[in-house]
């Protein structure tokens, strides 16, 4: 048999003791707004997670966009974007594409779903390319392909080095083949500038996936990834389709990509600018030994 | 004052609280997690609130949920206890943030003391003798280097430690390694930082701490010594008040040291200063406990203050209303602390009465101690005239303490209080050791 607690005390009356000062009222305090973390699900508050470079305490990445990464990244008041006026079309009148490039643009606050330019990690000059993962997830269509190509290129002639960060869903389906030609259009942009004798490093944020996986983002020299970032082609839930089979749940995830060799390491967002700098530092002596 | 009071604890310590609390006239609210909905302080105070299930981590160490608890219910202020989040330097800056009053000192003295490696160094430089060590120790080279000029044997300590863990003894340098790695990563498990140094081991010795009052206008008050030196597993089993090693000289030394260490630190709140005192009646500072100890209560025998009430009043803004003259330690008291040794339910209790005996404990008839907790069930304390008489009393109240159905360690006290040593006061820290516990 179970016994509940079931007491009742009664409340004595004594007086409010007297001193000291007139307590805070608490109520007046704004609660700042918190974001709530998928993996473990403690809520964070914006400014502790600004702090922490938009990682949680148990270690997950949130996704940042273009603008916040290149912060991160790069060296301060270093960066000086390139292309920046080129945006998409809707060239096959896909039905809606119009009006999603419209509230992307408004979302994003960006004209494309890459950044592109010049800037200084670490002290070392460099061509930087940031995918927006919050215009149409980062997806890959002619102008994205275009800026792309055109940073490799002016890569190229300057002899710079490359540091890309990849974060897309793939290429962008409302430009059919228009966006499917990107992927050849950047891989040739990438082997020029390799043939010259350039530099190319790419970090793989979660997620990168479809067109942008199969071309440029594992066409780098060195190739870093975030912890837990998702790395595929097709995605798990097309592949279990497919398959007809249940995956494992680190399907696609960098630490088993890494096992696999597929990746040269897993760096956390707090190093990744020391070891990006790092990276470019060693590659630049090497180059004038 | 406070009108309302958030306990954010549970068990015995959340009852000491709400009792002083419903004394000075101040509202409670009672926080508990899903384990503890059948709890003795969800019902004594005013208001109270679940916070989550009974994984710690999801309630009684979630400072978000404590704050939410806090602002839903209009509590001014909160009362971490001890242990959970009452050395959390984090949750006092975020009761801050919300300006809810932390009752304890201020997040940069928390985080001073919590890391203990920071903390030697500050008394160090405040003249307060620390026992020989080091500062952090990058590897196991440095700590094998650090210990051959230091002389085996050594301590393994960490930088985040508490409740005993993350300390090793290290007798010979082939020992050195293994602790360091088991010692490294019981702390990183625990605490979330693995960061160790290393301590000259002084054996034997009692652990003798002082208790502190100090309010806002840096008027600090000693409130004598606990001791504490019959452990197991580090942790504490009896402490006592007056130490029966330490006479009226040695005591004036260690009341000028830790108050000159508060001064000099700026601390505001209660607080305890815990030192090492080898044979020859040398003492060394070993950490500095920013919070209510769990064995507060001897000193609030000895010296007829009430410590809780007092760190509500520091917080509130109201200055100590004594000084160090006015502190006066009579008499003697003693605590047991009552432990579960394995979970169960109560089916019959008695608490034993009689002139100066208190149990200080959350159990009623029917309640089913959790295993998700620590095991304490209550604190018998007595006071007398004599440490003889404590004893005497002591020995007769654990006799008449019945707690049927969950099993503790009422027997292993009567066995303490009888042994020889214990009434000649003549023990250290290795007092059950040698006696095979």
């Amino acid at each position: 048999m179970t016994v509940t607690l079931n007491l009742r005390f009664r409340k004595p009356k004594n007086e409010l003791e007297q001193g000291g000062r007139p307590p805070a009222s608490p109520a007046e305090t704004e609660p700042e707004i918190a974001r709530k973390c998928p993996a473990c699900g403690q809520s964070t508050p914006l400014s502790a997670l600004w702090e922490n470079l938009y990682v949680c305490r148990c270690g997950y990445c949130f996704r940042i966009s273009a603008r916040q990464r290149i912060s991160f990244l790069a060296d301060r008041d270093s960066f000086t974007e390139l292309f920046p006026q080129l945006e998409s079309r809707d060239i096959l009148g896909f039905p809606g594409y119009e009006k999603k490039l419209e509230s992307s643009r408004a979302s994003a606050k960006e004209r494309e779903a890459v950044v592109c330019g010049r800037a200084r990690i670490g002290g070392q000059e460099c061509a930087l390319f940031v995918m927006e993962p919050y215009f149409m997830m980062g997806s890959m269509g002619a102008v994205v392909g275009e800026k792309i190509a055109g940073l490799f290129e002016h890569a190229a002639d300057e002899g710079l080095p490359v540091v890309g960060c990849t974060v897309s869903g793939g290429a962008r389906m409302q430009e059919g083949i228009l966006s499917l030609m990107q992927m050849a259009k950047t891989s040739g942009a990438v082997k020029r500038h390799s043939d010259g004798g350039n530099f190319y490093l790419v970090l793989l944020a979660n997620p990168t996936t479809g067109g942008v996986t199969a071309s440029f983002a594992m066409g780098g020299d060195v190739i870093l990834a975030e912890p837990g970032a998702i790395v595929g082609f097709a995605g798990a839930r097309v592949v279990e389709q497919t398959v007809r089979r249940k995956l494992p749940p680190d399907f696609q995830k960098a630490e088993v990509l890494l096992e696999h060799g597929f990746l040269d390491r897993i760096v956390p967002r707090a190093d990744q600018r020391s070891v990006i700098a790092a990276l470019l530092s060693i590659h630049r002596r090497e180059r004038e030994g | 004052m406070f009108s309302k009071i958030l306990v954010a604890n549970r068990g015995e310590v959340a009852v000491r609280i709400i009792r002083a609390c419903k004394e000075m006239g101040i509202a409670t609210v009672a926080v508990y997690s899903l384990a503890d909905a059948e709890s003795l302080h969800t019902v004594l105070a005013d208001q109270s609130l679940c916070i989550g299930p009974a994984e710690p981590r999801d309630s009684y160490l979630n400072g978000e949920r404590m704050v939410s608890a806090a602002l839903a219910s209009g509590a001014q202020a909160v009362h971490p206890g001890y242990g959970f989040l009452s050395e959390s330097a984090e949750f006092a800056a975020l009761c801050r943030k919300h300006k809810i009053a932390f009752i304890g000192p201020s997040e940069k003295i928390i985080a001073l003391m919590g890391d203990k490696s920071e903390a030697r160094r500050f008394m160090q430089d405040a003249g307060i003798p620390v026992i020989p060590g080091t500062g952090v120790l990058p590897d196991v080279k440095s700590a094998l280097e650090a210990a051959r000029d230091m002389g085996y044997p050594v301590l393994l300590k960490a930088r985040s430690g508490g409740g005993g863990r993350g300390i090793r003894l290290v007798q010979t340098p082939q020992e050195m390694e293994k602790a360091f790695h088991i010692a490294s990563q019981e702390t990183a498990d625990a605490f979330g930082d693995g960061a160790l140094y290393l301590e000259k081991y002084v054996f034997p010795a009692r652990h003798v701490e002082v208790q502190l009052l100090a309010d806002e206008d840096q008027n600090v008050v000693c409130l004598g010594e606990r001791e504490c030196s019959i452990q197991k597993n580090n942790q504490k089993l009896i402490e006592e008040s007056p130490s029966p090693a330490v006479q009226d000289a040695l005591r004036a030394k260690l009341v000028e040291a830790a108050v000159r260490a508060a001064r000099t630190a700026g601390y505001v709140n209660a607080g305890t200063m815990e030192f090492l005192l080898d044979e020859d009646k040398n003492f060394y500072f070993m950490e500095m406990n920013v919070r209510l100890q769990v064995e507060h209560a001897v000193t609030e025998q000895i010296t007829g203050i009430d410590l809780v009430k007092w760190q509500i009043r520091i917080a509130a803004g109201v200055p100590l209303d004594f000084s160090q003259e006015d502190v006066c330690l009579r008499g003697s008291s003693i605590e047991c602390r009552i432990n579960a040794s394995a979970v169960g339910t109560v089916k019959a209790l008695h608490v034993p009465g009689g002139p100066r005996v208190r149990f200080d404990s959350a159990l009623w008839t029917g309640y089913s101690v959790p295993p998700h907790y620590d095991a304490l069930l209550g604190k018998l304390i007595v006071f007398a005239g004599s440490r003889e008489d404590a004893i005497r009393k002591m020995q007769a109240a654990l006799c008449e303490l019945v707690i049927d159905g969950v099993p503790n360690n009422i027997e292993q006290q009567l066995d303490i209080l009888s042994d020889r040593d214990f009434c000649r006061g003549s023990y250290h820290t290795g007092f059950l050791k040698e006696r095979g516990e």
